[in-house]
């Protein structure tokens, strides 16, 4: 008989994305609270303490799915998409008050809409005050009051009367809330397989504190329900087990959220999404089977101040907008012509189905498609008019979803954007990648303001803290793969200056960094402009909207304020809350770092950290 | 005929003995091809630049490092060119070539044979399949998987899916090319390593098939007779192998314009190589470095004397890049340790000129030019002190598929330069001593493809990033080659790719078997996941759609629409644009963007017929759905009431299958010590060719065994190498000392 080759065996290693251990019983969270300065963030403000560890379980595969256990590591089957864990927080309380106080931006509400301090210094200003004066009525307004502007923003589709309807029918009753229709725990649908609800459920949720933090947590094929200011916040109020499908992604409603209601919407590896109501156990899934778009939906949120409608990136690169309440109908591009010219222009925003399409009685209420390349998240601006999208292919796109208008269109230094997050006022936005950088990008000025390299690996979650946001000085926070967190202080005033004109300096550079490059800006060609086009809507050169990359020798680089190994594994959430941060991982891992005692809220310590910082 | 077998193929499953002609031209009606002849059933004529040709290589016994890294380079485009092109290109006539036709094999073992007995050095492996077969025919390969009823337990290189099953499925279906000739003297040339690479990348070429496999005799032989190291069966670092066949192939080329300069001065007639004239003539002193150009970086080391402040420079060639590895990190981020500052202190002191002498330095390393291709090692065999060994890390390493270098020094040209990447390198295994690597290498115009020994299959994109290594990940990149590229470029290719991901999609919801869905030989989804199905395409060219085009509608003429993407590699390597410019006539280019047009209309064509489709397959697709979810429920409730029964039960039926296995692996009878002892000796052994390994080396040989002292290699040549020291140097030893940094 014949002889072979060395045959490559391997030991059984679990297919690419499972679950670390891989053990095969339910099990339950623990709750661990190591102590140490490896524990601690020290930054300029003070020192953060991890107050915890929540271990969150992963839930064994479901029985009917035999593991996919490949020996051969070179196995060219393709294994569904999965995503570590991320929370949606709700504060079931209303949160008004906190907000206006804690957006420290509001109290120089009047000064800032007018010219904002830190940019004034620089004289040539006045030229982009003078085209920033029309976007101003977007962009300033939202500076102004991030929380409230949204409802002076019109309502998405507000201008169809088709979608005005439902609209108005549902606004009528605004206390009694609307559920989803099926009971969880009863259901009989394959698409869920267990649900397990705590004992004393009733009982929990009566003691929940209002001002308390609930989080919705994804872990595998779980969705947890957890109390974060219980005593016993390892235990789940709720813990749903899905047969196959992993949560990839999940928002709460803050404009429908209250006491005895909250509508959370999840998005699954299999393209479905379920509207879950957890106070009544109910839910509802849309895109059923991925009737409308098969595809892993990569991140879902809730259209700001919008009580049915939420946003669902697919991983094709389709934006749809979906209706809580509408059934699904299978979907085909509205518009044939229009579709096919707008291929050619790759520039575009190819609208499939508009808002204002009559046909409106089923889902999906509108239906864009930025790329075919996987969407990988996506954020609101705080002025409700916006929509920030980054993709795999390194894209990074700003996009009026009440116009379902391409504003800008940028691109990573290289590789694919992971995360995106605008900044409280949103004057800025910063991004994440695979290019290790998170980038600070201004949309008044249309242009990338810095690149702050220190991660170690790619960027998986950027956040602002708007707690130690003000009109000088913002905190950014980025997790990564590198396991680490870390703290940015970014100054307008403060940039480090590239090393292009001489030997590296550390002294900063202010207004006049700036100055230079926007005169560069401005001289090369005439994108600082565009930013009068963002309010008027018109029709944009395609050279206005996509952006090349910049040079390294023109960026300002950022330095961090802080940065630390929080996990043994990589990370892919943060959050920050009025007394803590938190950070999630790959795994399941939960930490909480409680804030530093006297120093929240205080303006010197923050300004002198990041003075000295810079 | 052709058809003849693929029919005969589909029906039997595997190939039966004969059909070891080759299968050049694919029966489209033959539904059970491997994935790789599904992708190339579109394939038009063969082309001239060899951008069509996915060969396999056999693998004589752990000589998978050899093969691993010679397909990297026969996919690094402008390299193929470079060394079809040098010395000249020879006319096809005057090469011998491997036998083909209906009887490979007959000729092949006759000739295998013969080298098996004249040379000891033959390549011999203790599972080679050369020695067995070139004894027996090799028909028997064929003909066991035959008898066997699919669905049966059987042994694991029964199993369709398996590797081994595959490998032995490409052996027999062939056409094997046997590289046991050498053409050296047609190309005037002594012969050599490079003599060996350029046979077997002209046989590939000329082959009249798109597929087969290479049995690479000649240039083991090669490679055993001259570099003791190699000798041994046992398994070997892909990196040592890459960064000799380039300092070889450096030398070759070298050392051969310089015997070509010395006849042109002594006016000899050189009768005897019948070339000689059009080979002087093609070979002018620029291209003799054509090796540098495409892979050669400078590295500027900057040492700042702490006693003086006085800084010195210093810029140092390199041939790729090895960089030290942390856990969760990326490349980038590797590469920016690889230019931080480093002290050189204690035993590293620095040699300072101005005030003579051993002093404390600070220095750090920057790239001053960038290659052309960037050859990444990542370091995952490290020595630790307390094993006495090495030992393989499998740190999770993220690589991107675009790359730009931030360790740039202020002046150098084009700092910002976008890098693809092309080639992985990966190896599998428990430890450096065993293991098995294979590639993953993007091709020009068929997607990113799996080359493992003998077995050649399409991939999806994303499978790229399997390899980044981790506690439970036996398989890790290894060596990444990254190329230089446009913006450009990479917004087209992205669009191409995209396009074809939604044609993908399309394609996904009309079949439940798409063609390019990288399942193992057409055996079905198993699974429910169809709907799940990756959005990354498995193949990212537009004659993807050719290929779809072509089953529905599509004259034979659009087969060749490839070609187009050759366009966007021109404009990425300007170089390579005017050489290839010789290749395709202009009149082949005005074919093209007739075509092209062509194209366009029947994709919308299409792409309007698909719509009408949707709405019928809707309602099939609703019924599948339907049926999916009964049997999801009726698995569901019988598994509801055994739920945990079961999970305990498997539980306990989990973990058999792990560790042991790893020994198994290629050479897991080999003991450590004499692993061990292997490298030691291999680093004595390069000591007695003082000519072909430098000092440097020798430092590089020592690093891996004393890592705690990184700076070592790097403080030796600087405290040595006074600069007129180092130009009196030749420079093949040169490049070979400057090919590998350690930090």
């Amino acid at each position: 008989m014949f002889v072979l080759p060395p045959p490559p065996r391997y030991p059984a290693v679990g297919y690419p994305g499972a679950p670390g251990g891989g053990q095969l019983i339910e099990t339950n969270n623990t709750l661990t609270h190591p102590t140490g300065p490896e524990h601690q963030l020290v930054v300029g403000e003070g020192t953060y303490v991890l107050r915890d560890n929540l271990h969150l379980a992963t839930p064994p595969p479901h029985p009917s799915e035999a593991p996919v256990h490949n020996p051969n590591p070179l196995a060219t089957t393709v294994s569904p998409p999965t995503a570590g864990t991320k929370l949606s927080i709700v504060v079931v309380a209303p949160r008004q008050q906190s907000h206006s106080r804690l957006f420290r931006l509001d109290t120089a509400n009047s000064a800032r809409s007018q010219v904002p301090p830190s940019i004034q210094e620089s004289p040539n200003e006045s030229n982009s005050q003078a085209s920033d004066a029309g976007s101003q009525s977007v962009n300033g307004n939202g500076v102004t009051a991030a929380p409230r502007e949204g409802l002076h923003a019109p309502a998405f589709g507000s201008g169809n009367s088709a979608l005005a309807v439902l609209n108005g029918k549902d606004s009528k009753d605004p206390l009694k809330r609307r559920k989803p229709k099926s009971n969880i725990v009863k259901s009989n649908s394959s698409f869920v397989s267990r649900v397990i609800p705590h004992e004393a459920l009733t009982k929990r949720l009566q003691e929940h504190n209002p001002i308390g933090l609930y989080a919705f947590a994804n872990v595998n094929r779980a969705l947890q329900w957890l109390d974060l200011t219980s005593s016993t916040k390892e235990e789940h109020l709720t813990k749903i087990l899905f047969t196959k499908a992993h949560a990839l992604c999940h928002d709460v409603n803050q404009s429908t959220k209250g006491p005895g209601h909250v509508d959370i919407i999840l998005g699954f590896s299999t393209g479905d999404i379920i509207w879950y109501e957890p106070m009544s156990q109910k839910y509802t899934r849309i895109n059923k089977n991925g009737a409308i778009n098969n595809t892993a939906v990569s991140d879902v949120r809730w259209l700001p101040n919008s009580e049915n409608l939420f946003l669902a990136a697919h991983m094709d690169g389709s934006l749809v907008v979906y209706d809580k309440e509408k059934e699904d109908a299978p979907f085909a591009a509205e518009d044939q012509e229009q579709v096919q010219s707008e291929t050619e222009k790759k520039a575009r925003l190819v609208v499939k189905k508009s808002v204002n399409s009559k046909n409106q009685k089923f889902n999906p209420v509108s239906y864009w498609k930025t790329s075919n390349s996987k969407i990988n998240a996506f954020a609101f601006s705080p002025d409700c008019r916006h929509v920030a999208v980054v993709s795999e292919d390194g894209s990074f796109r700003i996009i009026d979803f009440l116009k379902e208008q391409l504003l800008h269109q940028y691109m990573s230094y290289y590789g694919g954007m992971i995360c995106v997050c605008w900044s409280p006022d949103g004057r800025y936005v910063v991004t994440g990648g695979q290019d290790d950088l998170v980038s600070i990008w201004s949309l008044e000025d249309s242009m990338l303001v810095a690149r702050c390299q220190g991660h170690n690996s790619w960027v998986t979650a950027v956040q602002f803290d708007p707690w130690r946001c003000d009109e000088r000085n913002y905190r950014i926070g980025s997790v990564g793969e590198d396991c680490r967190l870390l703290l940015w202080d970014f100054s307008v005033g403060m940039l480090h200056r590239p090393r292009a004109a001489s030997v590296r300096q550390r002294s900063s550079v202010t207004s006049a960094t700036l100055k230079m490059q926007r005169t560069r800006t401005d001289g090369s060609n005439t994108r600082l402009r565009s930013n009068s086009n963002l309010t008027s809507g018109s029709t944009l050169d395609e050279e206005e909207v996509v952006h090349e990359v910049e040079p390294r020798a023109r960026t300002a680089m950022l330095p961090p304020v802080m940065a630390k190994k929080v996990d043994e594994h990589p990370l892919c959430w943060l959050g920050f809350e009025e007394d803590c941060i938190m950070t999630s991982c790959s795994n399941g891992h939960i930490r909480t770092y409680d804030r530093p005692k006297e120093g929240a809220g205080s303006d010197e310590v923050s300004t002198t950290a990041s003075a000295s910082n810079a | 005929m052709t058809s003849f077998f693929g029919r005969l193929k589909s029906g039997t499953g595997p190939a039966s003995p004969a059909s070891s002609t080759p299968p050049a031209k694919k029966d489209p009606n033959a539904p059970q091809l491997t994935p790789l002849e599904k992708l190339l059933q579109d394939a038009g004529p063969i082309r001239a630049d060899g951008s069509d040709k996915f060969f396999g290589f056999e693998n004589f016994g752990s000589t998978c490092y050899c093969n691993s890294i010679v397909q990297c380079l026969y996919y690094s485009v402008p390299f193929r060119e470079q060394v079809i092109n040098f010395p000249a290109k020879s006319p096809p006539e005057a090469l011998q070539r491997p036998a083909t036709g209906p009887l490979p094999r007959l000729n092949t073992n006759l000739l295998a044979d013969a080298n098996a007995q004249s040379s000891t050095l033959s390549p011999k492996g203790r599972n080679s399949f050369s020695t067995a077969n070139s004894a027996s025919p090799r028909k028997p390969v064929g003909t066991p998987a035959g008898a066997i009823s699919p669905g049966q337990p059987q042994k694991p290189e029964d199993n369709k899916d398996s590797p081994e099953y595959k490998k032995k499925q490409a052996l027999a279906a062939g056409p094997v090319l046997s590289m046991d000739y050498e053409n050296s003297k047609a190309y005037g040339m002594s012969e050599s390593l490079f003599s060996a690479l350029k046979d077997i990348f002209e046989a590939v070429i000329a082959h009249t098939s798109h597929i087969g496999v290479v049995s690479p005799h000649k240039f083991l032989e090669i490679l055993r007779r001259e570099n003791e190291m190699f000798r041994t069966p046992m398994h070997q670092d892909a990196h040592e192998f890459l960064n000799l066949l380039l300092n070889e192939v450096v030398e070759n080329v070298e050392h051969f314009s310089k015997t070509r300069v010395l006849e042109i001065e002594d006016k000899e007639t050189n009768a005897t190589i019948p070339q000689s004239n059009a080979v002087v003539n093609g070979t002018t002193p620029s291209s003799v470095g054509w090796v540098h150009e495409l892979f050669e970086g400078i590295l500027t080391s900057e040492t700042r004397c702490l006693t003086c402040e006085n800084t010195s420079q210093r810029d140092e060639a390199f041939l790729d890049l090895s960089v030290d590895l942390e856990q969760h990190s990326s490349v980038t981020s590797c590469l920016r340790k690889f230019s931080e500052e480093e002290m050189l202190c204690e035993r590293n002191k620095f040699h300072c000129d101005k005030c003579g002498g051993l002093q404390e330095a600070e220095k750090r390393m920057k790239i001053k030019r960038l290659p052309r291709i960037l050859a990444l090692h990542l370091k995952r065999f490290k020595y630790t002190e307390d094993l006495q060994r090495l030992q393989k890390l499998f740190h999770r390493v993220v690589y991107p598929y675009y790359l730009r270098l931030f360790n740039t020094t202020d002046d150098a040209e084009d700092p910002d330069r976008l890098y693809e990447l092309y080639a992985v390198v990966v190896h599998i295994g428990g430890g450096p001593y065993h293991g098995h690597y294979v590639s993953i290498i993007k091709t020009q115009d068929r997607g990113w493809l799996l080359f493992d020994d003998e077995m050649v299959e399409p991939v999806d994109k994303a499978y790229v990033r399997r390899f980044f290594g981790g506690e439970d990940q036996l398989a890790c990149a290894y060596v990444l080659f990254y190329q230089e590229t446009t913006e450009e470029a990479m917004l087209k290719e992205q669009e191409e790719e995209s396009l074809a991901a939604a044609k993908q999609a399309a394609e996904v919801n009309t079949e439940p078997v798409s063609v390019a869905t990288p399942k193992a030989n057409g055996h079905g989804l198993t699974n429910g996941h169809d709907h799940i199905l990756p959005v990354t395409p498995t193949v990212e060219k537009d004659d993807q759609f050719a290929s779809l085009d072509h089953a529905v509608t599509a004259p034979p003429f659009h087969t060749s629409n490839h070609n187009n993407t050759m366009d966007h590699v021109t404009t990425s390597i300007p170089m390579l644009g005017k050489r290839q410019s010789n290749v395709a006539s202009k009149k082949e280019k005005a074919e093209r963007v007739k075509e092209e047009k062509e194209r366009k209309v029947m994709e919308k064509e299409l792409e309007k017929q698909a719509k009408a489709k949707r709405k019928e397959l809707e309602t099939q697709r609703r019924d599948l759905f339907r049926k999916q979810e009964d049997d999801l429920r009726v698995a569901l409730a019988a598994s509801r009431e055994s739920a945990t029964e079961e999970s305990k039960k498997r539980g306990g039926a989990e973990p058999p299958a792990t560790e042991k296995d790893k020994s198994a692996n290629g050479l897991g009878s080999i003991s450590k010590g004499s692993g061990l002892s292997r490298f030691r000796h291999s680093s004595m052994s390069l000591r007695h060719k003082p000519k072909f390994w430098s000092a440097g080396k020798d430092d590089k040989k020592d690093e891996p065994e004393v890592p705690s002292t990184p700076v070592t290699a790097e403080a030796e040549p600087s405290a040595q190498g006074t600069p007129g020291e180092k130009e009196k140097k030749n420079r093949f030893s040169l490049g070979r000392k400057k090919s590998t940094f350690h930090l």
